[in-house]
């Protein structure tokens, strides 16, 4: 299994490079909403201006670390047919999504990494106060935002199956986690039933959870709690995966035959 | 350049398309709720927003309402008719069919800028009407006379400086013929349009007051509607607007020129 990794990391690697350029426009594209919410809320509360400043760069690197996209390529691949060839592949198609996952974040973490420690050099309100241990919080949070997002829109993606407008359907649930995952605004900053709402939801999970760790806004009972919560969803969205998978393969073999 | 006939030519391009998208009719109900919650949306965040406060940059929440609609209002019209047109420029340019535009006897310019309209996308204007008029309820404010003269004015300007940002991105597509879609570049410029000016600082500010005019093209005509209006300021949106049009003019001839040398 990791020699087939390894073999299906280079080859996305490779196809990577062929679309460089594409690929940092489209970086450089996530980055406009965040800033603007930023001015926003430092003109609201100009006296918190550096902990903003602090939280939407850390929105831009959790958002661009834990961004999943597999939506719209399974969207292209099954309403096109070509769906078909990664089939035929003795390997899960689900692997090949993964490994494409794992290269471009890569990248960004690349790219970024160096960004905000240059950044931090000249606006001190960029560094980070995180101990040893919190470090390693925030990476595993990080780490299951992405496998969470990654979950739902893989899920969404196999819908296509069904129906054709998948893309519509994933775009208002993403409108959706714009307000319970914390990118129009720090959670706290929500309406109390909004809040309360984005506890219980996947989204708060996918880019604000590892963000309160690092800001330190989450305590030990919050982050265990967190963590719970993120876990079950983990569970119930790898279900909801494997369910669709499993029906989606019937109704494919369908139209096929 | 006649005018009458190329009216009679948008009519027929508006017509093409009208039926072209009348095959897909059964979406239109779809179309029609996509816009209603995406503006739903828009709202809710200016609600977030003045949920911790009562003024964002100097604007109460009416008028950033007034200002979210004249937003909404001039996205639907790039929805409508610039945004269809941009990956089909590319595609022409890389396939070099673009040969065939060349040799049409309409300005090449205006047949890439309009020749596919998005006939639904005007949903997203009216509701972009609907809100600016809920914003005008909000703050009881009754525009004069004056007040919607001015804003028909300087929405014009806007519209004109939109086409001709727009249509300079587009040209780039000679050089860059790589990326699919360059749209989005234009929107992450205009998604700073969508709040008051004053609420950036420093060099922020001045990018997108003076260099790359969004300030212009939304807080203006919003103001106009809200009657802080000068015919100075209009005259200026004026100046500046028939300014970009003859760069971007400029540089679409200048494009041109470079497409038939690498052709030939």
């Amino acid at each position: 299994m990791i020699r087939k990794y390894i073999a299906l990391l280079r080859m996305k690697y490779i196809e990577m490079l062929a679309y460089r350029l594409a690929t940092f426009v489209w970086m450089t594209g996530a980055i406009t909403q965040p800033l603007i919410t930023m001015f926003v809320w430092m003109n609201i509360h100009p006296e918190e201006s550096e902990s903003f400043l602090f939280y939407f760069i850390a929105v831009i690197f959790v958002e661009r670390m834990t961004s999943a996209w597999d939506v719209w390529e399974l969207d292209r691949e099954i309403r096109e047919g070509t769906f078909s060839n990664l089939l035929l592949r003795p390997l899960h198609p689900i692997h090949w999504a993964i490994a494409e996952n794992i290269v471009y974040k890569w990248l960004f973490l690349v790219i970024l990494v160096p960004v905000w420690s240059a950044g931090a050099v000249f606006w001190p309100a960029l560094r980070p106060h995180m101990t040893g241990s919190r470090i390693g919080w925030f990476l595993a949070a990080v780490v299951l935002g992405a496998a969470l997002r990654f979950l739902l829109s893989y899920s969404c993606g196999l819908l296509a199956f069904w129906v054709t407008k998948v893309a519509a359907v994933y775009g208002v649930i993403d409108v959706i986690s714009l307000f319970l995952s914390g990118r129009i605004a720090p959670l706290e900053m929500l309406p109390p039933q909004l809040r309360e709402w984005s506890e219980w939801l996947p989204f708060r999970y996918m880019i604000s959870f590892p963000i309160e760790i690092a800001t330190g806004a989450a305590n030990r009972g919050e982050l265990v709690r967190g963590f719970a919560i993120a876990a079950g969803w983990l569970l119930v969205l790898s279900a909801v995966l494997q369910w669709l998978w499993r029906a989606g393969m019937k109704k494919n073999q369908a139209v096929g035959g | 350049m006649n005018m009458r006939r190329y009216g009679r030519v948008f009519r027929e391009f508006f017509r093409a398309c009208f039926v072209e998208e009348m095959e897909y009719r059964s979406e239109f109900f779809g179309n029609f709720a996509a816009s209603f919650f995406g503006v739903g949306m828009a709202l809710l965040t200016v609600h977030i927003f003045f949920y911790q406060t009562d003024d964002l940059g100097g604007w109460t929440y009416a008028e950033v309402l007034v200002l979210l609609g004249v937003f909404n209002t001039l996205r639907g019209f790039i929805d409508f008719a610039l945004r269809p047109n941009m990956p089909r420029l590319l595609e022409h340019v890389r396939r070099g069919t673009l040969d065939y535009i060349l040799t049409k006897p309409v300005d090449s310019m205006f047949y890439v800028s309009f020749r596919h309209l998005v006939f639904w996308r005007l949903i997203d204007v009216v509701l972009g009407f609907g809100v600016i008029g809920y914003g005008l309820y909000v703050g009881r404010y009754v525009p004069s006379a004056a007040d919607v003269l001015m804003f028909f004015v300087v929405i014009t300007a806007s519209l004109l400086l939109i086409y001709s940002l727009w249509m300079m991105l587009m040209t780039t597509s000679f050089w860059v013929v790589r990326i699919d879609d360059l749209s989005f570049i234009f929107d992450s410029f205009f998604e700073t349009a969508r709040f008051p000016g004053s609420m950036y600082h420093g060099a922020v500010r001045m990018v997108i007051t003076y260099i790359l005019p969004a300030v212009l093209i939304t807080n203006t005509p919003a103001l106009a509607l809200l009657g802080k209006w000068s015919i100075l300021t209009a005259l200026a949106a004026l100046v500046v607007a028939f300014l970009f049009l003859w760069v971007a003019r400029r540089f679409w001839r200048f494009a041109l020129r470079f497409y038939t040398g690498a052709g030939g």
